[in-house]
């Protein structure tokens, strides 16, 4: 998502616009979700971080909408927009998220498996989509995605498919009115208040809870999901021993079971499975009724 | 009873406070002028006089790691250092400010390099002053005895747990004797009591992960601010523990020491052992019939902003004689003195000079120099700028010194 | 609680609950963290682990920890120094009668290659020099992975890492041999010292059994193969360690005190180093766009040089041995 993110600033650039864009640094390593900001404007950008409200959101994995960890629309106004890549259509998206703004939904994962072959891509379809409707020009956005795949070393072809993806990413969106109502200034609301002493039982940094990592359920960094076979299953105990975050645990009959709250989907278990009893299936989550996504 | 007093330098002295604290733990490192401090502890503990087990570690930054991560697993710990090394070790400082674990370290002050050098000035302590250490800065060889025993006291009350610093000056103090009271073993254990933290602990049946990583500033600014709260509670701590050392012993210690300061419409603000020079500048003074005090900053950590208010308020003009130096800025507790005065409406003039770094002699040419300037300043309101103190007998030594070293003559 | 170290002879064996739990922040695939699940799934929870600065500092991140056992973070340069603090303070504390004996817990140094072969070996090299009882267990992922991947000095010889990048004017990468850590742990005679492999379960549960009956150094370095760093599809992480031993370019062997060297896992036909260095993009380079050959010979011949002289002078295990380990 820091190429999408580039991607629109670099065009605002190009267009005589002011931006700021910055991937967001967390604790997570690879694997995990990733997210960006650019902020675009007219004048000078007094403003630094996180955006707290913004205009449009884009988010690249569907799965996330319903993540509590994650909460992509966190902010995001009624007339705010949601750009999504996503097998559903606008509709079902509206109905799930509970979203009165635009929602633009499009497959666009599957667009960049097609024409770039790479999941990473479906980044630069995001950045493209995002720079229309923000309402950037073809040109500029063309040149931004040219400058920024270069930017990431990539050889000629593959700078190619990104701009015949674009192309495909682009076509039917129009511009929305992003940026029309006045924006919420980071902590506009809340009081001030007084820290207050605590012992240091609680005012220095130690955990004495048992052991809750589980809570963080890393389940949502997966694109694929290990599914084993349980009649093909040996009972050999590779996948156990060999999951590195310990994510399957056997019962008492050595059976596996995966736990999908944490598994990051690795997929080390369907590669060292002997019998080769493990199948993945691309990630989805069944959308739980209406509105649970905020 | 206390035993009748013996003559012990200001390293001896320390030694003494770590036995009569009945310490756990001493890792170790030998620099000067410290050493003499970890040398005794580990005499004794070879001879088994103290239970404490004596480690040298392989550097200062690994010997304060041994010590906070040793507080950390629950035992009371006391190291030594100076200068250099406690620069080296200055991520520990802060590291183990963070644990918020209570220890305490005595650190013999000594100027910092470059110019590497060996004798004493408040650079070295100074710089940690952030770091989250209580601080204590010592005069005589009686009160860093004293210090270390206070310094565990407040350092280890439930609403503090932060580590301490008790400072005491190279050479000065360090090497040089004076009579000490010794409080008996007994008196010190009753005024210590056992360390028994429930906050910090490492030990089967109840895991605790402790230093972990905190990233979200919210949460970062909280325990960064709850030291800052534990520390400034160490004000009102301080007190208490003062008032029950001074039932038991006779001292009295406040968070400042004021000397001749109750008519005294001129003050002049020193630290450590060179406040005892300032005394002597003092009743030289008076003999002149100048009505000068002294104010003896004691505790630099937490600051006792409304203390050191109250000592200066309605003086007509305050000398700040800093023995260390932010260079760019000047002397670094008149800046602190200066915003502690701010928002009192009988402030008064404040006079600024940096002098006795390196352990420079300030002789009485120099306070005279001052005393003058306060006079000035009292009288006209005139303030001068802020002043390097140098004599001219200085200036020729050094620069034939610097003749001798093939450099152009000082001009 | 020590067990006969003969008796790790197949998996089964492995102790099936975690010590480390699962939602951990590290990435996914990482062949440390495999290591550190097998080391402690033989230690249990009475243990604290003391870390330095590297890609492990990210498995406590308050409020979260993964630890049935304790845990303290300490500097980059300095967790052994903290390891014998909190070793003198269990024994004083004992000693004194504070603690129980039954309290007592293991004390265990976790740090990954850059903290351990570099700025950490003046604390290490005091903390086993003073005999201090502890465990150290070091995740080689070969460069400062936390950092982003950077060179450490112990980033093999023609890697590309972030600052040993491959240009026309340094077209191998890396242009140095890593140390040789073992060596220099070695030569400070702990009580017991091994090599490791995530890969090899049963060797690594039987060497951390072994060690438990030494009191002393025991001083543990684990091949962590790394997806990030390495650039391979993590779900191949095994296929890149196991080929890391079976082309002999990490030994699984193990010493103690002042005896010999012994290989605990010889390959029988040792695979040629290209097939290792093909499963890695770090190493592309020496195939793309044109074959380095002088660099892949000479780091073949490199290895070929390290088992000459171990099958000679040193004991080693028979060859074959190990093949209790599932293939």
């Amino acid at each position: 998502m820091k190429t999408a993110s580039r991607i629109v600033g670099t065009a605002a650039v190009l267009e005589g616009l002011v931006a700021q864009d910055s991937p967001v640094y967390g604790a997570e390593r690879r694997g995990a979700p990733l997210s960006a900001y650019v902020r675009i404007a007219r004048t000078p950008i007094f403003e630094r971080g996180l955006i707290p409200a913004p205009d449009l959101v884009v988010v690249a994995d569907d799965t996330l909408l319903d993540d509590p960890a994650v909460r992509p629309l966190a902010g995001l106004g009624p007339t705010g927009a949601l750009l999504l890549a996503t097998a559903h259509g606008a509709d079902a998206v509206r109905a799930h998220t509970g979203h009165p703004g635009p929602v633009v939904a499009r497959d666009f994962l599957g667009l960049a498996l097609a024409e770039v072959g790479t999941a990473a891509a479906v980044s630069t379809a995001l950045g493209v989509a995002a720079g229309v409707l923000a309402g950037l020009g073809p040109d500029a956005v063309t040149a931004a995605v040219r400058g920024e795949l270069a930017a990431l070393g990539l050889p000629a072809p593959a700078i190619d498919a990104g701009l015949r993806l674009a192309d495909l990413a682009r076509a039917g969106l129009a511009p929305l009115a992003l940026g029309a109502e006045p924006h919420e200034r980071a902590g506009a609301d809340g009081r001030v208040v007084d820290v207050a002493w605590a012992p240091a039982e609680t005012g220095a940094p130690t955990i004495v809870a048992a052991p809750n990592t589980p809570l963080r359920r890393t389940g949502s960094w997966r694109l694929f999901r290990p599914v084993i076979d349980l009649e093909r299953c040996t009972r050999c105990w590779i996948c156990f021993v060999r999951c590195p975050d310990g994510a399957i645990r056997l019962l008492a009959d050595d059976t596996p079971r995966v736990d999908y709250e944490v598994c990051k989907g690795c997929l080390i278990c369907l590669e060292e499975c002997p019998p080769r009893a493990i199948r993945r299936e691309r990630e989805t989550r069944t959308w739980a009724a209406a509105g649970a996504a905020r | 009873m206390t035993a009748p007093p013996a003559m012990l330098t200001g390293n001896a002295a320390a030694a003494w406070g770590a036995r009569l604290a009945d310490v756990d733990y001493v890792p170790a490192f030998p620099i000067t002028p410290q050493t003499e401090i970890v040398e005794q502890l580990a005499r004794w503990s070879a001879a088994g006089e103290i239970a404490a087990r004596v480690v040298t570690l392989d550097s200062e930054h690994s010997m304060l790691t041994a010590a906070g991560a040793a507080a950390a697993t629950g035992a009371r710990v006391f190291t030594a250092t100076s200068s250099q090394g406690l620069l080296y070790g200055l991520e520990l400082l802060y590291t183990v400010a963070g644990w918020r674990v209570p220890l305490v370290l005595v650190n013999v002050s000594r100027g910092v390099a470059s110019p590497i050098t060996l004798e004493p000035d408040h650079d070295d302590v100074l710089a940690a002053r952030d770091a989250g250490w209580l601080q204590i800065h010592a005069e005589t060889c009686q009160e860093v005895v004293d210090s270390v025993l206070l310094a565990y006291r407040v350092a280890e009350d439930p609403r503090v747990r932060l580590p301490a610093i008790v400072n005491l000056d190279g050479f000065t103090l360090s090497f040089t004797r004076e009579p000490v009271e010794l409080p008996a073993a007994a008196v010190a254990a009753a005024y210590l009591g056992p360390y028994a933290p429930r906050h910090t602990a490492i030990r089967a049946g109840r895991p605790m992960a402790q230093g972990v990583a905190v990233l979200g500033g919210a949460a970062y600014s909280y325990f960064r601010y709850q030291m800052h709260l534990a520390a400034e509670n160490a004000l009102a701590v301080h007190e208490e523990a003062a008032a029950a050392f001074a039932g038991l012993t006779g001292r009295r210690y406040g968070l400042v020491d004021g000397y001749r300061l109750e008519d005294a419409e001129l003050v002049l603000v020193m630290s450590n052992s060179f406040a005892t020079k300032g005394r002597a500048a003092v009743d030289r003074a008076r003999v002149d019939g100048v009505p000068l005090g002294l104010l003896r900053l004691r505790v630099l950590r937490p600051f006792p902003r409304d203390a050191i208010r109250r000592a200066l308020a309605g003086r007509q003009a305050v000398a700040v004689l800093d023995q260390n130096l932010s260079v760019g800025a000047g002397g670094i507790t008149v800046t602190e003195i200066a915003h502690a005065l701010y928002a009192e409406p009988a402030r008064p003039r404040l006079l600024a000079y940096v002098g006795g770094l390196g352990g420079k002699e300030i002789g009485e040419a120099e306070f005279r120099r001052i005393v003058h300037d306060l006079r000035t300043a009292a009288a006209t309101g005139e303030v001068p700028a802020p002043r390097l103190l140098f004599t001219e007998a200085e200036a020729a030594q050094v620069g034939a010194l610097l003749r001798l070293a093939g450099k152009a003559a000082a001009s | 609680m020590s067990r006969d170290p003969r008796a790790y002879r197949n998996l089964k064996e492995l102790a099936r609950e975690e010590f480390v739990l699962p939602g951990t922040a590290l990435c996914a695939g990482c062949g440390g963290l495999e290591a550190l699940r097998l080391v402690a799934k033989v230690l249990g929870d009475r243990v604290v682990y003391v870390n330095a600065a590297g890609c492990f500092t990210m498995l406590a991140v308050f409020p979260y920890t993964p630890f049935r056992g304790s845990w303290l973070y300490t500097t980059m340069a300095s967790a052994p120094a903290g390891a014998q603090g909190i070793r003198d303070a269990l024994d004083v504390l004992v000693a004194r009668g504070r603690l129980g004996p039954d309290e007592d817990v293991e004390v265990v140094v976790v740090a990954g290659d850059g903290a351990t072969y570099d700025m950490g070996l003046s604390a290490t090299s005091g903390a086993v020099w003073r005999g201090l009882d502890f465990w150290y267990l070091c995740y080689d992922n070969e460069s400062y992975g936390n950092t982003g991947v950077q060179m450490s000095s112990a980033t093999p010889y023609a890697a590309r890492t972030e600052t040993t990048p491959v240009t026309g004017r340094t077209p191998h990468g890396m242009d140095r041999r890593r140390k040789d850590l073992f060596e220099i742990w070695r030569a400070h005679r702990p009580g017991y010292l091994a090599t490791v492999s995530p890969r090899y379960p049963l060797d690594l549960a039987r060497k951390v059994e072994k060690a438990k009956s030494v009191r002393g150094p025991k001083l543990f370095l684990a091949a962590a193969p790394c997806p990030t760093g390495w650039e391979f599809d993590p779900a191949t992480t095994f296929h890149v360690a196991r080929l890391q031993v079976e082309t002999g370019l990490f030994p699984l062997k193990e010493a103690a005190a002042d005896g010999p060297v012994t290989h605990t896992y010889v390959p029988r036909a040792r695979r040629p180093v290209e097939e290792y260095l093909r499963a890695q993009g770090r190493f592309r380079h020496l195939f793309e766009p044109a074959r380095q050959e002088a660099v892949i010979a000479r780091i073949q011949a490199d290895v070929d040089a390290y088992w000459a002289r171990a099958g000679g002078s040193e004991s080693a295990a028979p060859r074959g041995a190990g093949t209790e380990e599932p293939r």
